[in-house]
């Protein structure tokens, strides 16, 4: 895979390695809570631990902001993804979709983190794991959803 | 309890400043905690890193303290990023 940035200051991905591309197609899904309630808790934690009333409201007016702005991001995410699920090699990120791509893909990683009970150990590679395993896929794609993070955040500074 | 009393306890309990606490997570980039950091709050890069090696270190940092609107606000802008952050008042 080869990223280059573009006149404008987009990300540029091309020649993407096929089990790659699966795994980048597959980051809006990952980053979905839908049926797990850890992967919700850890989404849309509760602002105090002693204060019901203050996460009540939080709740009622808060959470309901959050989801949106966190699905409008995979949204985007998914658009530019697109001319991968037509047969590409690769995809750009335009500069001004960068916070929603750390957004993503952060949610993506926690979605997965918490659905596979993955912890320290697993993202400071100390417990080992079958890579052919559900749990073991959901870790690597944890790692790689990483990387491009931390190339993103790179590319910023 | 009289007038003044009342007055007292209301005004205390108003001023006391709330802590924006943000907790460790295996997951979050030690890179992608200190932009945040440095966005939300306008860090210089070494606080920033300051805290965030503290929350990596220590499971928690006190990350800005003050009134409980801004806090509230804090802790809104931190969820949006997806960091553990909560508010607590202080002690």
């Amino acid at each position: 895979m080869n990223i280059e940035r573009d006149e404008n200051g987009g990300f540029v991905f091309s020649e993407v390695e096929p089990p790659l591309v699966a795994l980048f197609l597959a980051i809006p899904s990952s980053a979905d809570p839908e049926g797990s309630q850890a992967a919700a808790d850890r989404l849309f934690p509760a602002p105090t631990a002693k204060d019901p009333g203050i996460n009540e409201e939080w709740a009622e007016y808060v959470r309901p902001e959050l989801r949106e702005a966190f699905e409008n991001a995979a949204t985007t995410v998914e658009a530019d993804l697109e001319p991968m699920v037509t047969g590409g090699e690769g995809w750009t990120i335009p500069l001004d979709h960068v916070d929603v791509w750390l957004n993503t893909l952060n949610q993506a990683r926690l979605v997965l983190a918490a659905k596979f009970d993955v912890g320290e150990e697993d993202m400071n590679h100390t417990a080992p794991y079958p890579p052919e395993s559900e749990r073991g896929m959901a870790i690597s794609q944890i790692h790689v959803y990483g990387l491009l993070q931390e190339c993103l955040i790179q590319g910023l500074e | 309890m009289n007038e003044t009393q009342t007055e007292t306890k209301t005004k205390t309990a108003l001023d006391v400043p709330w802590n924006v606490v943000v907790h460790n997570d295996p997951v979050n980039l030690m890179s992608y905690v200190t932009m945040v950091f440095r966005r939300v709050f306008g860090y210089s890069k070494e606080k920033a890193e300051q805290h965030m090696m503290e929350v990596h270190q220590k499971g928690r940092s006190v990350v800005w303290s003050g009134g409980r609107e801004r806090a509230e606000l804090y802790v809104q802008q931190l969820h949006g990023y997806l960091l553990l952050a909560t508010m607590e008042r202080s002690e």
